[in-house]
């Protein structure tokens, strides 16, 4: 409710640091925000309907366009569903491949993101760095699957091919641990930083777990739910879940650069692996004729902006009967109506940004 | 302090590196072998497998009395480059080239109309 005390503003859709097309409904009273109201949908694509016109393998290359930034973790899930329904199990190295491939998409995915952040803040020279060294990564992804962000690499029962330029991966967890020193040492102790960060945007647990949030910003607000560790296909990879208990905006940007450090560690033993794992053997089964046996099917993985799960409602024909994602976006966007309240309008963006929010796969 | 100085210096430090980008239309990327771009079509023998994985309805084909596969339209305006089709072409008679830049004045140079059958 406005008054002659407050004032409306709306903070895009089109205002370039709000990642996309999101448009926060302020009201303000001077500069301290009393309510926020998002407003999402500007990106909306249909994703889920459109799921229902088309068969399961039709379905494959689209789901990498839920989130284009971590396009492996989507069709990772679909596959996964897929794969439970029907019974398949995919050998040793396929998995292995997998996760190396996801893991190398959450570093790419992390990546883009403290460069944006940095941006909001002000600081452009991280974004370039940050681009640069995402680029490694883009580059082998490219090589590998024959594009940059919409790979398509995952199918129902393993891998597209088997896994190559396994010397481009090593040369990024050999490249990557030194320019991560780098950015710690423009960004995480500089006073700049610090102020528009730390105690801004906190996020207690309480609020967290109303509000759905997962992923780095509850393990930045010292919960320890981290999906990797129950997780079937990270067996036999060893890794600690980033725990930090700090609840503001510059402890999320902490965890994530520590959970850079975590996933290329799992790629590291992933490329150990690879080395003595021999030939691709995989069984995969024919694309025109997949039908999902009655029922409803259920899996979830941790994906670089929180738990990400798929839902399948089949009847026994071609096509899905409903398709829906949860993704972690969407929640991270609600959670800006509580946490946004007492602050000032030029820490809204810095506490935006803090929360990783990518418009498409809220939107869907 | 020390960290304002300690950032500095690691800015500065690019200073004295190659530069990373490209000046695009005169100097072209670097485009692996595999990049998924504009299809090509040789050695089709109609069998349609291609339009039964396309997700975004973009190949068309019209068939004959008999039922014989006359021609195929790969329209590149719905396309999205997933290579479905290349994957599942039992022929490998689908390629995709690197050819990306696909702007055009005219719209019909989107369409790219092959013969079916064995004839091509």
């Amino acid at each position: 409710m406005t008054t002659a005390r407050t004032l409306k503003l709306n903070l895009g859709p089109q205002h370039p640091s709000t990642h996309g097309v999101l448009r926060l409904i302020l009201e303000l009273e001077g500069e301290k925000i009393l309510s926020c109201e998002p407003d999402i949908g500007y990106l909306h694509r249909g994703m889920e309907k459109m799921a229902e016109g088309l068969t399961y393998i039709q379905n494959l290359p689209t789901v990498d366009r839920i989130d284009y930034l971590s396009g492996c973790f989507y069709s990772e899930l679909f596959c996964r569903t897929v794969e439970k329904a029907l019974g398949i199990t995919i050998s040793e190295k396929s998995k292995i491949i997998r996760v190396t491939l996801l893991e190398l998409n959450r570093i790419a995915s992390h990546l883009l993101w403290i460069g944006a952040f940095l941006m909001d803040l002000g600081a452009l020279s991280p974004f370039f760095y940050a681009m640069r060294e995402r680029e490694m990564i883009l580059r082998f992804f490219e090589k590998l699957t024959g594009q940059r962000m919409m790979y398509n690499y995952f199918v129902f029962g393993g891998v597209r091919k088997d896994i190559d330029y396994i010397e481009d991966i090593a040369e990024i967890v050999r490249v990557l641990p030194e320019k991560i020193e780098d950015y710690e040492k423009i960004i995480t102790d500089n006073p700049i930083f610090i102020q528009r960060t730390r105690g801004k945007g906190i996020l207690k647990p309480e609020t967290a777990f109303n509000n759905s949030i997962t992923g780095a910003n509850l393990r930045a607000s010292g919960v320890n739910y981290d999906l990797r560790t129950t997780d079937e296909l990270y067996k036999g990879f060893e890794f600690s879940p980033v725990v930090l208990d700090g609840k503001d905006s510059w402890t999320r940007y902490k965890a994530r650069i520590m959970e850079i450090k975590e996933s290329i560690k799992i790629i590291e033993q992933g490329l150990d692996k690879l080395k003595t794992c021999g030939k691709l053997e995989q069984k995969l089964i024919n694309p025109l004729n997949i039908k999902l046996p009655e029922g409803e099917y259920y899996s979830e993985i941790e994906a670089p902006r929180g738990l990400a799960s798929i839902f399948i409602k089949s009847t026994g024909e071609d096509k899905p009967y409903r398709l829906k994602w949860r993704t972690g976006s969407y929640y991270s966007i609600n959670l800006l109506r509580e946490l946004l309240i007492g602050e000032y309008l030029n820490d809204a963006i810095a506490i935006a940004g803090s929360l990783d929010i990518i418009l498409p796969e809220a939107d869907k | 302090m020390r960290a304002i100085v300690e950032g500095l210096l690691t800015v500065l430090k690019h200073l004295f590196i190659k530069p990373v980008t490209l000046e695009y239309p005169e100097k072209k990327r670097f485009q692996s072998e595999a990049f998924r771009g504009k299809l090509v079509v040789k050695g089709c023998i109609g069998c349609g497998i291609c339009k039964k994985v396309c997700p975004s309805g973009a190949i068309e084909y019209s068939k004959d009395e008999e039922g014989k596969v006359v021609s195929y339209t790969f329209d590149l305006k719905k396309c999205m480059f997933c290579g479905n089709c290349m994957y599942y072409c039992p022929h490998h008679a689908i390629k995709m080239t690197g050819d990306f830049e696909l702007a055009t004045e005219n719209k019909q140079d989107l369409k790219l109309v092959y013969k079916g059958g064995a004839d091509d």
